[in-house]
């Protein structure tokens, strides 16, 4: 861990009319680490991130990358600077395979007589490559619609999506386990580790606590639209983040 | 997340070909009742020109209206935009002496920017699909009948009867080169381009194809320019085939190529598209239609036996797609249900009060007058 966040929210507000639903939030996060938001419904954990991935943009407060000042007009922004997230809903198109899911909006072609054509040949070889290189994942088929995947290898799919694009430094997770069972839940939490050794900065943000403490080095906890305290994983426990999350404790960041 | 070892049950494993399987087999159901009932007239060589002939008219509109309904849309106008185009072509070369070359160019750019009005109605101004393109089929037949005035008209130059009824010596029709060419385009469309590829991700998953950077609303646009186009193609057809226009030509286009495409396993839901179904589609409804006919079924039937086969069709794709059927256990259970008993007592009392009301008409009945 190096001692320059790789990103840096300092100051983050963000009011919609009356409503503020951050207030003054900081936020670290460094390569290769994964760092755990953790808060109760409505503590602004999700738009925290909407901010950080460029889909909202913050009423006061600034974004570094390696220490430099970004802003963000979308969310294709904050892609194209190495800022990209997985959602809870995965964004698939289940009637397509997951060579066409990898690369939609972003699918290669060849020319054929000048006119762009789909390359799916070479569409189909880069997922399968990326899936085990990065991810060590392989499909049984490429062939059959994404909709006859696991809950895990649809995460996968995803997952690939964003590491595909060279440029990517910070990737955020929405409840990625939410909707998996135990062994999906244990894939993914291996593949978040796996992105880790990349040396990607990965924002996890999770209601269960275990696979919080099973793979975080840091964990963030929002309470109320505030950061309440940001804790090490390892010198830290279940009962100190609850105590954070339900503002039982208070721990100066 | 490596391998999956449980093997899939056959329905799962045909349900990918389910598109295909299904026209096809109706279509050996109708080339088996007719070698049974009728096979001199069905398989006569000049029948199955016909039927070609036929099902040739449908196929560009039936190409098309695959990418519509696979974006999760319909289109309800195509009849009166192949009219409409068709009136105009035929005033630009009756009244104002245009080349057939250019007018027939026209007719399908004409066709085109009705599409495009469709789309900008449904995607800039909110209207419902449905309705959209319901009430834009009033306006422009409303303009057919504006221009036309009730008038036929008739007698083309002989490049517009080639592309409506040409024939190559010793091989097939030129319509039906026209229209399998357009399905094969179609195809390549559909696999092979960045369209096809984002019509099935709008029609499996708008949200997602939003999310990716997609523009949701001008891949719409497209697919309706192209169902104009397609409309305004499959108007010059006609015009040819007939050799005359009039304004209330191509009446029932809509229904038919939106059940040609349907029959084929195009799923209304969207994100499912067949290609080859729809082109199966349109030969299995002009085949049905032409079995109709060589059995001197009055005419009129036509209008049942397409309303059944659409019905029938949805609801057996729709059955067939529904993962978590086994609970159900079939339909003397859902009948005895007690939601099932309430509606089969209320569709009892429907039917009561109609057989009764039958019956009071019947016992008081007197004279009868004439309509005349």
């Amino acid at each position: 861990m190096t001692d320059t966040p790789l990103v840096q929210m300092r100051g983050i507000t963000k009011r919609f009319g009356g409503v503020t639903a951050l207030s003054d939030v900081n936020l670290e996060a460094y390569a290769g680490e994964v760092l755990a938001i953790v808060g109760d419904n409505g503590a602004g954990k999700s738009t925290l991130i909407k901010v950080l991935t460029g889909v909202y943009q913050p009423t006061e407060g600034e974004i570094f990358l390696d220490g430099n000042k970004i802003t963000f007009s979308s969310h294709a922004d904050a892609i194209e600077q190495g800022i990209d997230a997985v959602y809870q809903t995965l964004a698939l198109a289940d009637h397509l395979d997951p060579a066409a899911n990898m690369f939609l909006g972003n699918e290669l072609t060849k020319s054929v007589f000048g006119i762009p054509v789909l390359d799916n040949k070479r569409m189909k070889s880069e997922t399968e490559r990326v899936l085990m290189d990065r991810l060590g994942v392989q499909l049984k088929s490429l062939d059959a619609p994404t909709e006859s995947l696991s809950g895990g290898q649809r995460q996968a799919v995803a997952i690939a999506r964003a590491v595909y694009h060279e440029g990517l430094r910070v990737l955020v997770m929405d409840e990625p386990t939410a909707a998996l069972g135990p062994q999906e839940t244990a894939r993914t939490l291996k593949l978040i580790k796996a992105l880790k050794a990349q040396g990607l900065a990965v924002i996890l943000i999770s209601h269960s606590l275990d696979d919080v403490f099973e793979v975080s080095d840091r964990v963030h906890v929002q309470r109320r639209g505030r950061r309440v305290g940001v804790v090490n994983t390892a010198d830290s426990s279940t009962q100190e983040v609850l105590g954070l999350i339900i503002g039982a404790e208070e721990v100066t960041a | 997340m490596t391998t999956q070892t449980h093997p899939q049950p056959l329905t799962e494993r045909l349900e990918p070909y389910i598109a295909i399987i299904g026209p096809m087999v109706m279509i050996l159901a109708i080339l088996l009742f007719m070698g049974a009932v009728e096979p001199a007239r069905y398989f006569r060589t000049s029948n199955l020109n016909l039927i070609l002939l036929d099902a040739a008219l449908y196929m560009p509109m039936a190409m098309a209206m695959t990418f519509v309904i696979t974006q999760r849309g319909i289109d309800l106008s195509i009849g009166s935009i192949a009219a409409l185009s068709g009136i105009i072509m035929a005033f630009m070369i009756k009244q104002y002496g245009f080349s057939v070359y250019v007018a027939v160019p026209i007719a399908i750019m004409l066709g085109a920017v009705m599409g495009l009005i469709n789309g900008l109605i449904i995607t800039r101004f909110n209207v419902p699909d449905l309705i959209g393109t319901l009430a834009m089929d009033l306006v422009y037949r409303g303009f057919a009948l504006v221009l036309a005035k009730g008038l036929v008209l008739a007698r083309f130059p002989d490049f517009l009867t080639d592309i409506g009824r040409g024939q190559i010596p010793g091989f097939v029709p030129i319509p039906v080169l026209i229209g399998t060419a357009t399905m094969i385009g179609g195809y390549l469309l559909l696999t092979r381009s960045y369209f096809g590829r984002y019509t099935i991700a709008i029609g499996s998953n708008p949200e997602a194809a939003e999310l990716t950077g997609i523009s949701v609303n001008r891949h719409k646009v497209f697919a309706y320019v192209l169902m104009g186009a397609a409309a305004a193609l499959a108007g010059v057809m006609l015009t040819g085939k007939l050799n005359a226009i009039q304004a209330t030509s191509a009446p029932y286009f809509n229904l038919h190529v939106i059940a040609a495409v349907v029959v084929g396993g195009t799923s209304l839901f969207g994100g499912r598209a067949s290609m080859i179904g729809s082109f199966a589609g349109v030969l299995l409804l002009s085949m049905m239609i032409n079995a109709l006919v060589t059995l001197r079924i009055e005419f009129f039937w036509q209008s049942v036996a397409s309303g059944a086969v659409i019905v029938g069709s949805v609801a057996l794709y729709t059955w067939m797609q529904k993962k978590d059927r086994d609970g159900a256990g079939g339909i003397m259970a859902a009948l005895q249900s007690p939601g099932g008993q309430k509606m089969l007592r209320f569709s009892a009392l429907l039917i009561g009060t109609l057989i009764a009301l039958f019956a009071i008409g019947g016992l008081t009945a007197g004279d009868t007058l004439p309509s005349g």
